[in-house]
């Protein structure tokens, strides 16, 4: 398999490094080529382990992103020769985290999914792991039930029990295509201008002509109702703040931060 | 118990299999709580499932941290941990780590992720940290296993636990295995301007002209302001700006008066007291960043 015979390298490069730097119709493109061979490899687990295909696939897919922004064409390797690597990782990873018990019922199955769905929306907001609480909060389970059903998830198995080797078309895959990059969308929305206030956003933006043709200063100020000095402080702040939340130094004790 | 770790501790572990990984991990992280100390465990969602169910009711008092989309670019893998570190930092004096490194299937980039682990020394060295890289010697490469003796300062294997005598000072292995810039393709000079906010329009007309997406733009007219910054207040000012391209990625070189330096830590290391962050912020927000002597004047490249 070789993921994307129809693209010619120089294709295939311009579209991973296009996906890399944020483009997110070059995601959409990029899944959309590699989502067979995705699929290919989601086919190697069976359903039976208890881990639905379309988790399978949206891992797969988030796989190959992760890929996309790891890849260095530089290195000379085909990309889906790197990018395979890390699907079938994810892939893995999620069959080790999801193990069944040999039977669930359909409600705690239902639990489950309602458990890791608040636990990816936890990671992909606060990149920590939720505490049973905050899980309890988000889901509506009580604390006991939570630790109940997470425990009955915990039983191990070998991925590579039963597989199956399914040559139906996949109907999960648009599913997972479409909630994978809904998530990308809702990180996009969550990069550096997330940091900061709506006004102090605005004014970013049609400074730089981000998203919309730039402005000058005085145009901003007449379309907030501010003077240009204004929008020029508001912007000034909003550089400030930005940089004070990347650079912010750890406390150490003794020092004047700790 | 008082915690006696005042400074970076940075040791490997090679592991034997999951169950000396988890046995191991779970005990040095309860050492730590016995004192006071914070626990991090960073690992992929199945390693962090096993290890949360070995550390039973202590789970609860352990920071667990997926890393399974953590390892890009070593600069934002460095940024992320230390987030989560300044986040552990705040609410105990001192922490313990347990890190899975994720090392990847293609030889090409090892050497990356060695200089990574290299100035990972330099970069937290100031923080009351003892981290413990982590490393499944069943699946382990010779080329990794080699450089984990190189850029740990002692190593715990199923023998014990010795310092490394092939350790390298980070500096001189970042010299030894740093890539070569990204050739780079049509540059040309748009020129400084009359100062940084007009240097900052320039710069943003050139990004929508190359059709970067907006998110991305911002990064670069951000990473930019902070390395003209250090040109204008360090490099006797900005002599030239150069935009284009370099291996298919928008390219932006800020080339200044001064006489530069030659630090391969620098941009690397953890803000903190006293340092500048602006290069620590550049790196974080490219592909990658390059300092070069050439005959125009110093010159930082940045690669979105």
């Amino acid at each position: 398999m070789t993921g994307a015979a129809w693209l010619t390298p120089e294709q295939e490069r311009e579209l991973v490094v296009a996906t890399e730097a944020g483009d997110l119709e070059a995601s959409r493109r990029l899944v959309e080529v590699f989502l067979p061979s995705i699929a290919a490899h989601a086919r190697r687990y069976s359903t039976g382990l208890g881990v639905q295909r379309q988790e399978l696939l949206q891992e797969g897919v988030a796989g190959l992103l992760f890929a996309a922004r790891r890849y260095d064409p530089r290195l000379g390797t085909p990309f889906w020769a790197y990018a395979s690597y890390w699907v079938r990782k994810a892939m893995q990873d999620l069959v080790a985290e999801l193990t069944m018990p040999i039977a669930l019922s359909d409600r705690a199955v239902r639990g489950l999914t309602s458990i890791r769905a608040a636990r990816h929306e936890h990671l992909a907001r606060h990149r920590t792991e939720p505490t049973t609480d905050q899980l309890a909060e988000a889901t509506g389970f009580t604390r006991d039930q939570l630790e109940r059903l997470q425990a009955a998830a915990r039983t191990p198995r070998s991925p590579e029990d039963g597989a199956v080797v399914d040559q139906v078309r996949d109907t999960h895959a648009e599913h997972a295509f479409e909630q994978v990059l809904d998530a990308i969308e809702v990180g996009e929305v969550r990069s550096l201008t997330d940091r900061l206030a709506e006004r102090e956003r605005a004014v970013l933006l049609a400074h730089y002509g981000l998203g919309a043709p730039a402005q000058t200063l005085q145009q901003i100020g007449q379309s907030l109702g501010l003077t240009a000095e204004r929008a020029r402080q508001i912007e000034s702040a909003a550089l400030g703040k930005l940089r004070v939340a990347l650079a912010r130094p750890a406390p150490v004790r003794g020092s004047p931060n700790a | 118990m008082n915690s006696g770790i005042t400074d970076l501790r940075h040791e490997a572990l090679v592991y034997d299999g999951l169950d000396e990984y988890v046995s191991r991990a779970v005990a040095f992280l309860r050492e730590g709580l016995r004192r006071g100390e914070g626990a991090v465990v960073a690992h992929t969602r199945g390693g962090l499932a096993v290890v949360r169910e070995a550390l039973g009711d202590d789970a609860d008092a352990v920071t667990l941290v997926d890393v399974g989309a953590v390892y890009t670019r070593p600069a934002r893998t460095l940024a992320a941990y230390h987030a989560v570190y300044a986040d552990q930092l705040a609410r105990t004096p001192a922490l313990r780590a347990v890190a899975d490194v994720q090392f990847g299937p293609d030889p090409g980039e090892w050497d990356l992720w060695t200089a990574y682990e290299a100035v990972f020394n330099e970069s937290f060295a100031h923080l009351p940290a003892w981290v413990v890289c982590t490393y499944d010697g069943q699946r382990l490469p010779d080329d990794i296993r080699d450089a984990v003796w190189r850029t740990h300062p002692s190593v715990a294997t199923a023998a014990g636990s010795r310092a490394s005598e092939h350790y390298e000072e980070p500096r001189a292995l970042l010299r030894r295995v740093a890539p070569s810039p990204p050739p780079v393709e049509r540059l040309r000079s748009i020129g400084f301007g009359r100062d940084v906010e007009d240097f900052r329009e320039r710069l943003a007309g050139e990004l929508a002209a190359a059709g970067v997406p907006e998110r991305r733009s911002l990064d670069m007219l951000f990473a930019a302001t902070e390395i003209a910054a250090n040109a204008v207040h360090h490099g006797g000012g900005v002599r030239d700006v150069r935009v284009g391209h370099a291996a298919g990625r928008f390219a932006c070189e800020i080339v200044d008066a001064g006489l530069g330096f030659d630090d391969p830590a620098a941009g690397y290391l953890a803000p903190r007291d006293g340092a500048g962050s602006g290069l620590w912020i550049a790196r974080q927000l490219t592909w990658q960043l390059d300092f070069l002597h050439t005959p125009a004047g110093f010159t930082a490249r940045l690669v979105l």
